[in-house]
């Protein structure tokens, strides 16, 4: 039931029907929400590339970090000697010139800086400052080969410089029209001119390393994605691979759900795929065998039934005409053999009733009941009922009043079988109506059909409401039978509406009378959804619970479910829920399956229990019995 | 006495309290009680009726049924146990006129066999015409030109009421009262079957019937001469 509900859930549409338009966001959000809860390949393979992306994320900035450290350091150490020994050499060589005068220096200071800058495809620059405190000429001016490295000489490096004696280094940024690019900038203090300092720079421009660092960014990045990609395909693979089975698990036990016991899994190999197969079908065998067996018990139980009441009729035929017989001639008795013979007669008609509805039952329980179907005006099958119902309400000196409708209630139902219902729950009322009056009334609206009965006597309490229609149960035990029914009434009253489609609920209240309804579909086949009648008493004295018995539930499982009182139409709808089931339902759900162990029906209406339902009070209470058989042998007759 | 009445039953006690009953009634009941010597005795006692138990020890009714059938008209009613529709159909497309499911009342199996019992008081000499097929309700013989064609008592009964009032049609419920006695509305089957075996003997095509002919939703009307 629940597979089957969350099944048609899925495949619902919208809320409201609406479906959105596919530009919008929110219908696609819905959409991978939806795939997200349901499709667990998909969340095993989403997981796999998220973790795949967390660990390719810190391998690459492992890597990158590595590399880009490797590649530097090594260009550095190059630079690094490069710098220094081509700085040493200048400040050395402006040291052995010792050149005292301007043009000399200048010109030595233009050679050295002019070799610096011109060797090799090495992009470097320098930059040279004087950085003397004392003032005085300066034979040479601060210049530099590039304003780019001039402005990228850090504060510190200069202190440095200024105070140290060693070249110093430091990594730059070098903001040229192309982009910062890294570098690295050394410097060292000169002495071009006697008491005279200047700080000497050389800025590499490692633009190359970082481009080579770039180019393995890239194929790095590359290698990630389509590793990605792979793992990717292979978690969506795998996953495949090992849900699948788990997928044909479930389509296998859907279609077993629906009661073909004969569906099994394919079973290849021996991995634990091959194990839950071959688990699956053991279940499904040992289900599949469970379920024969009981079928047969019960088909046993119910042909075991069938075949005691064929064979109880022959002798019972006798004992009926014996007894007719010697009921004819009582005239001609002293008057207790008189007696005798009208009792003879009485009870023999009696456990002539009670043999043919348990026949009737058995019937159902085998599932041989069928209907006969007709479009019928639903008020004249009533009125019907109602007329042979009459001299019992005379002799019991109960009114009977109706309220038919206006315009007629065309119905499709088997009337046969309609008026027994009808006639089942009138006669049930009078019975316990206590004498005030019972109301019938009929209405129809468009998709249902409803009469309900109401009587003013002993009330139903809600347990009581919820066992009413149980085989052989009578509200109180004690009780004197004064009507000569079989107790099996109801319970076919309740399985001639559920082969209808329809609805039979009953409601009652300690000390207000009971109500009795049976809801129709209109057209045979069509899902209830309301009854066009109330349940509850209309006038409720105090917002009591209106208890509603559904009537898809078999008999000897009824449950109840209560519908706090807010008005006749709670109870109704409380009852809607389950009880719009079809005969064609009827045994199909999980919920209308016997259950094992409590065996269904037939058990309770062995033979054996004749005595114990309704023979033991024979010699009592045989007032009016004539006349409900006179009643029930017109049914007899009409079947 | 009214009649002879052969009694098959296996259940002496039911047999012998349908016997007590007829005898009430002024027929003459003779029994028997196992199937397979049921065509004997009926050949021996020739009855004016048979009262047929469906179950019987040796040989199905239905059987019984068929094979008088075969060489007699003599009116057969059921008694079943079972009112299930299958038996009850196969019962009567077997040759059967009337069943009574049991446990029966002895008016109701008395008043059934009053109806099929009623035969000889028909004095009045009257010849009836249906389509062409022509009735002689005193010989008890139905013509089609020079070819007699041959009809259980109920088939011509059947055909009779029909054919009395050709202007008329007949509902079910109608024939029911008027061929089989019933008083209150029965099993509509045993007419649908008997108009069935009536039109397979009196119609050239049974398909195409003329004699007995079909108003679709209310019943039967006997074909204009």
């Amino acid at each position: 039931m629940t597979l089957v509900h969350s099944l048609r859930k899925r495949s619902e549409p919208a809320p409201g029907g609406y479906r959105r338009p596919w530009w919008d966001p929110r219908r696609w959000f819905g959409w991978i929400l939806r795939s997200w809860r349901h499709s667990m390949q998909l969340r095993t393979v989403a997981v796999t590339v998220m973790l795949c992306v967390l660990a390719e994320l810190i391998t690459g900035a492992l890597l990158s970090a590595r590399i880009a450290d490797g590649l530097f350091q090594e260009r550095l150490a190059q630079v690094r000697v490069e710098a220094s020994a081509w700085l040493r050499s200048a400040d050395s060589s402006f040291q052995a010139a010792s050149a005292s005068d301007k043009s000399t220096t200048q010109s030595l200071v233009n050679d050295t800086l002019r070799s610096l800058r011109g060797e090799g495809n090495v992009q470097r620059e320098y930059v040279l400052r004087d950085i003397s405190k004392n003032a005085g000429t300066s034979w040479v001016v601060g210049q530099y080969s590039s304003r780019v490295a001039d402005q990228a000489i850090p504060e510190s490096l200069q202190s440095a410089v200024t105070n140290g004696d060693d070249v110093y280094w430091q990594s730059v940024a070098l903001d040229t029209p192309d982009g910062v690019h890294p570098g690295v900038a050394f410097g060292k203090r000169v002495q071009i001119q006697p008491n005279r300092e200047y700080a000497l720079f050389v800025v590499y421009d490692l633009e190359q390393v970082q481009g080579t660092l770039d180019l393995i960014h890239g194929v790095l990045l590359l290698g990630f994605f389509l590793l990605l990609v792979v793992i990717g395909a292979i978690a969506w693979y795998s996953a495949r691979r090992s849900l699948q089975p788990v997928a044909q698990a479930a389509a296998t036990a859907e279609k077993l759900a629906a009661g073909d016991l004969d569906e099994r899994m394919g079973v290849r190999g021996e991995d634990e795929v091959a194990r839950l197969g071959r688990s699956f079908n053991k279940m499904a065998d040992s289900l599949a065998a469970q379920i024969v067996r009981l079928e047969e018990l019960s088909q046993m139980q119910q042909r075991f039934v069938s075949d005691v009441s064929h064979e109880l009729r022959t002798p019972l035929t006798t004992v009926r005409m014996a007894a007719e017989v010697l009921h004819d001639a009582r005239d001609d008795f002293d008057p207790v053999n008189r007696r005798s013979a009208e009792l003879l007669y009485d009870q023999v008609e009696r456990f002539q009733v009670l043999l043919s509805d348990l026949l009737e039952i058995s019937r159902f329980d085998a599932g041989a009941a069928s209907l006969d179907i007709g479009e019928w005006d639903l008020a004249p099958v009533v009125t019907r009922v109602l007329q042979t119902a009459q001299p019992l309400a005379d002799a019991a000196g109960t009114e009977l009043v109706t309220v038919l409708p206006s315009t007629p209630v065309p119905v499709q139902m088997d009337p046969r079988r309609v008026e027994r219902i009808v006639r089942n729950l009138v006669l049930n009322a009078i019975e316990h109506g206590e004498g005030r009056p019972v109301h019938i009334t009929v209405a129809g609206d468009a998709t249902s059909a409803a009469v309900a009965v109401r009587d003013h006597g002993i009330g139903l309490s809600p347990e009581d409401a919820a066992r009413v229609f149980d085989r052989f149960w009578r509200k109180d035990p004690a009780r004197t039978r004064t009507t000569g029914g079989s107790g099996l009434g109801l319970s076919i009253a309740m399985q001639d509406a559920r082969l209808h489609g329809g609805w039979l609920q009953a409601w009652g209240e300690p000390g207000q009378g009971s109500v009795f309804r049976l809801t129709l579909p209109r057209k045979v086949g069509e899902a209830l959804t309301g009854s066009a009648l109330p349940l509850a008493d209309p006038h409720p004295g105090d917002g009591a619970l209106a208890e509603a018995l559904e009537a898809d539930d078999s008999d000897w499982f009824p449950r109840t479910r209560l519908a706090l009182g807010q008005g006749p139409d709670a109870a109704g709808q409380g009852a809607a829920g389950g009880s719009g089931q079809g005969p064609a339902d009827a045994g199909a759900g999980p919920d209308d399956a016997p259950v094992p162990g409590t065996l269904p029906g037939p058990r309770r209406s062995v033979p054996g229990d004749l005595d114990a339902a309704g023979i033991e009070d024979s010699g009592t209470g045989t007032v009016g019995t004539g006349q409900l058989d006179a009643v029930r042998r017109r049914r007899e007759e009409d079947a | 006495m009214k009649g002879r009445i052969l009694v098959v039953d296996d259940d002496e006690a039911l047999a012998e309290m349908i016997g007590i009953v007829l005898r009430n009634d002024e027929y003459e009941p003779t029994f028997c009680h196992e199937g397979t010597g049921a065509m004997d005795a009926f050949r021996r006692e020739r009855p004016d009726l048979v009262l047929l138990d469906l179950m019987l020890p040796g040989m199905d009714g239905i059987e019984i049924c068929r094979l008088i059938r075969a060489e007699s008209d003599v009116p057969v009613i059921m008694l079943t146990a079972k009112s299930d529709t299958a038996d009850v159909v196969r019962g009567l497309e077997a040759g059967a006129d009337d069943y009574v499911p049991k446990p029966f009342k002895p008016a109701e199996l008395v008043a059934r066999v009053r109806a099929r019992m009623r035969g000889g008081d028909r004095p009045v000499p009257e010849v009836l015409q249906a389509a062409d097929v022509t009735i002689d309700i005193a010989g008890h013989a139905v013509r089609r030109g020079d070819t007699r064609i041959s009809l259980t008592p109920l088939e011509f009964d059947l055909l009779v009421a029909l054919a009395r009032k050709p202007w008329q049609v007949f509902t079910r419920e109608m024939l029911l009262e008027q061929v089989w006695g019933y008083r209150h509305s029965a099993d509509t089957r045993l007419v649908n079957v008997h108009v069935q075996r009536l039109r397979s003997k009196v119609e050239k095509d049974p398909d195409h019937p003329e004699v007995v002919l079909t108003v679709r939703g209310v019943g039967y009307k006997a074909g204009q001469a």
